[in-house]
């Protein structure tokens, strides 16, 4: 059994409240300094694509395959997110 | 709603707050990982004080603990750092102290943080599932099991295995240097935290010790680097396969669409009956079985599987 069903207090319903909003406010910080490292973030991409290519990406464990350079992906023009 | 997208976040860089929900005793201190929104389950880096003393009790929500620091001590045992708990709901556990204080990580997996004062199970709790282990000193190191695998280097510790869901909880190291070239996501969610050492991911930069994240299904993470070692706690909520790829633009619906291809290739079987079956909510006749829609929870261990549900009557206004 993983939960037992029983009547939250009024006081645990508004500890749950306010740290749900406290996680709003860590959330967008969040989004804001990993849209801030999108420079960084072009450059680690462009060094990947060209690892893979030289050195090989991993299939698994110790398995690497040479990426060929028609199979690079090209970065599509709709805007480019990492945290959901 | 589930618990939202936390990567990265770093619980060095927030104080603690005192934990003063209803049924826990004072001198416990927290910083909030993750929380479900819904349901109140979330994840915690927890001090307790010097001095910590707390009674014989149970939760509400099965929870885990994990000793970083310090010690605590339950009945006569002393469990140092390393230590693994596995707590079923309603399980009581004996009377915890903490002489010195100890730093630790708590997870409630299914609701709010709760302690309810007593010396005896609950009448439904599972007791048999109760897991105690000193991680550090009584588990082997050993590859990651499942294929595709991750690179040469990154170890685990499996700490729990739940057979249901095939989520587990595990110690994760990767060795000084370690890289590994793809990119992965999954069907589960996943979560870890950094107990000691900074690893890298191409997407979300560098991860130090402290750090946490909260990543549900299918986002992309990784490539993946690390230049002088790390140790860290690992969960997922399900079954975790690596969806490898090369692709560092493609989204959650994208991930999400490819994960289905897949299993329609790799089991075409049972993709196809799941899809023309009419009546989606597969019965697994090892497990109690119940549904969303507010009938109590039943077997079809007679393997009368094809059965017809009663609409709720709607009030009248």
């Amino acid at each position: 059994m993983k939960f037992i069903e029983h009547k939250r207090s009024r006081e645990v319903e508004a500890w749950i409240r306010k740290e749900v909003a406290e996680q709003k406010v860590r959330y967008r910080k969040i989004v804001a300094e990993q849209d801030a490292l999108e420079p960084k973030r072009d450059k680690w991409i462009a060094d990947f694509l060209h690892r893979i290519q030289t050195r090989g990406f991993h299939v698994h464990f110790d398995q690497l395959r040479k990426i060929r350079p028609e199979e690079v992906p090209v970065k599509p023009k709709r805007k480019f997110r990492v945290v959901f | 709603m589930a618990r939202p997208h936390i990567e990265p976040f770093v619980d060095r860089d927030v104080p603690f707050k005192k934990l003063t929900l209803p049924g826990f005793p004072k001198g416990m201190q927290y910083k909030m990982l993750s929380l479900d929104p819904d349901n109140g389950a979330c994840s915690m880096t927890v001090m307790y004080e010097p001095g910590y003393k707390q009674p014989p009790g149970m939760s509400y929500s099965e929870y885990e603990l994990f000793i970083q620091s310090g010690s605590i001590q339950i009945g006569d045992k002393v469990w140092g750092p390393g230590s693994y708990f596995f707590v079923p709901a309603g399980v009581a556990i004996e009377a915890m102290s903490s002489p010195r204080g100890a730093l630790a990580l708590m997870f409630f997996n299914y609701g709010e943080p709760s302690w309810i004062e007593s010396d005896s199970d609950h009448p439904r709790a599972e007791k048999q599932n109760f897991k105690a282990v000193n991680s550090y000193d009584n588990l082997q190191w050993s590859s990651t099991n499942f294929y595709p695998a991750t690179a040469p280097g990154c170890m685990v510790k499996v700490l729990h295995f739940d057979n249901r869901t095939q989520g587990f909880t595990f110690l994760y190291c990767m060795t000084p240097n370690f890289w590994q070239d793809n990119i992965s996501y999954h069907d589960c969610s996943e979560e870890a935290y950094h107990i000691w050492g900074t690893s890298w991911m191409m997407q979300f930069g560098e991860l130090p010790t402290g750090g946490y994240f909260y990543r549900p299904p299918y986002i992309n993470h990784g490539a993946f680097g690390c230049k002088l070692g790390t140790l860290a706690i690992g969960r997922t909520d399900s079954r975790l396969y690596n969806h490898f790829h090369y692709n560092p633009w493609t989204n959650i619906e994208e991930n999400r669409e490819r994960a289905a291809s897949r299993v329609q290739h790799w089991m075409p079987e049972l993709y196809q009956w799941i899809n023309t079956h009419g009546h989606n909510h597969p019965v697994d006749f090892e497990y109690a079985h119940g549904h969303a829609h507010g009938d109590m929870p039943h077997h079809h261990g007679d393997g009368q599987v094809e059965h017809a549900h009663k609409r709720k009557k709607r009030r009248r206004r």
